[in-house]
């Protein structure tokens, strides 16, 4: 199968630079599928799971917002934070959940509640795409 | 008397060994931290680059493309983003970032209001202890920096932009060079000014969702690599231009350390010199 280039940058580091044969994103409009030779595009990822096709096998990760750019058959995911699925530490998502609903309950002002929920969105993210992961 | 003043040379001596034992370790711990915020800088600026880019790519695709960050709105009041450390005894560092801080302020002032988003511990003291309007302040996050304090301050930032309690945003921080330079330095963040040198190549791109709305998706995340890029760098200067000042202090204390032990033996010579030459005076006496 043709392969592209694929490269995925994090502020901390480089995720992951290689060759990949097919990529799977949600982008805020809805999923799609990338395959070597895909027209340029650029698109917005909201957070959720990314699908990496490397040797006929799918590895899953994590993201929490980023873009995805094709450009002259080169991708380039840039993202805020992105971690590989069976990487997640699950009891830390779910205690980071529990404490993001705490704080949502607790919050006395409309910035602490926007705050916490943007990282029940994350901790649920990271919990989601484990489990389907494990499926 | 010279048994006094060899007492003296001594309690001198242990002091300035004592200083130079917590320069020594200040010097070492530098570092060391400076080698984590340099591989934090470099990869921070990958990030950034690829965001940049990609940015400046969205709005080349068309002539018509319109955004409020562009320039072309009546200013007022002008905020500035001060980025300085949270601890001392790190050279000319804080001095020289608030110096160019202050510098710019005093231009902006005469035509425009100013107000303040000081980061860092020395920069809030400065500019709360001299009146300033700080609209919010950060301490203790450079050194830990993190993706999500970045966006917490890049969303105060465009929340003032967006209501209009702020026309023009301008970032001071440090920028690391190398080990041995530090330069403080100065960039405006909004209104965008596009690079010229970037020859608009069309690449005949689809965007999801428009161009217009995937710039304001990707403007967050744009500011916020800004100040995580100028935080992160700010904090390599730090550590660099601490590791300096202390790797002089080390120096000027063994040398102190040396000059004295100098004095001291001096001093000791001369003691027993003069016992000597008041033993053979006795003796003599005596004959």
């Amino acid at each position: 199968m043709a392969s592209f280039n694929l490269q995925i940058i994090t502020p901390d580091k480089i995720f992951f630079d290689g060759q990949a044969e097919r990529l799977i994103v949600r982008t805020t409009e809805g999923d799609m599928g990338i395959l070597a030779k895909h027209e340029n595009f650029v698109g917005a990822l909201p957070s959720g799971a990314v699908k990496i096709m490397t040797d006929g096998n799918y590895k899953v990760a994590a993201i929490s917002s980023g873009v995805v750019k094709v450009s002259e058959n080169k991708t380039t995911i840039i993202a805020e934070a992105i971690e590989w699925a069976d990487e997640i530490d699950i009891d830390w998502a779910n205690r980071s959940a529990d404490e993001a609903r705490e704080k949502i309950n607790a919050a006395e002002s409309n910035k602490e509640i926007a705050y916490a929920e943007l990282k029940l969105q994350r901790a649920l993210n990271r919990i989601s795409v484990h489990t389907s992961n494990k499926k | 008397m010279a048994s006094a003043n060899m007492k003296d040379i001594k309690r001198r001596i242990k002091s300035v060994k004592s200083t130079m034992q917590i320069t020594k370790a200040m010097e070492l711990v530098a570092s060391s931290k400076l080698r984590k915020a340099r591989d934090k800088a470099d990869s921070a600026k990958l990030f950034f680059d690829a965001l940049y880019d990609t940015m400046w790519e969205i709005t080349d695709e068309n002539d018509t493309f319109k955004s409020i960050y562009f320039s072309g709105r009546q200013v007022k009041t002008v905020m500035f983003v001060v980025i300085a450390g949270d601890r001392g005894l790190a050279g000319g560092y804080n001095a020289n970032v608030l110096k160019l801080a202050q510098q710019k302020i005093d231009q902006t002032a005469k035509e425009y209001e100013v107000v303040v988003i000081p980061i860092g511990k020395k920069a809030v003291e400065y500019f709360t202890k001299r009146g300033y309007k700080v609209v919010a302040k950060y301490e203790n996050i450079a050194e830990n920096i993190r993706m999500n304090s970045a966006k917490e301050i890049g969303s105060k930032i465009m929340a003032a932009f967006k209501n209009g309690n702020t026309d023009r945003v301008e970032l001071i921080y440090t920028d690391y060079v190398s080990p041995l330079v530090q330069l403080a330095k100065h960039k405006s963040i909004i209104p965008l000014e596009k690079p010229e040198e970037k020859v608009a190549k069309k690449l005949h791109t689809s965007y999801e969702p428009a161009p217009e709305a995937l710039f304001e998706l990707i403007m967050p995340q744009y500011i916020a690599g800004v100040l995580y890029g100028s935080i992160a760098d700010s904090f390599a200067s730090e550590q660099a231009a601490r590791r300096i000042a202390m790797e002089n202090a080390s120096d000027n204390a063994t040398e102190m350390i040396d000059e004295l032990s100098l004095l001291y033996n001096r001093a000791r010579q001369s003691t027993i010199t003069q016992e000597i030459t008041e033993i053979v005076g006795g003796a003599n006496v005596q004959e």
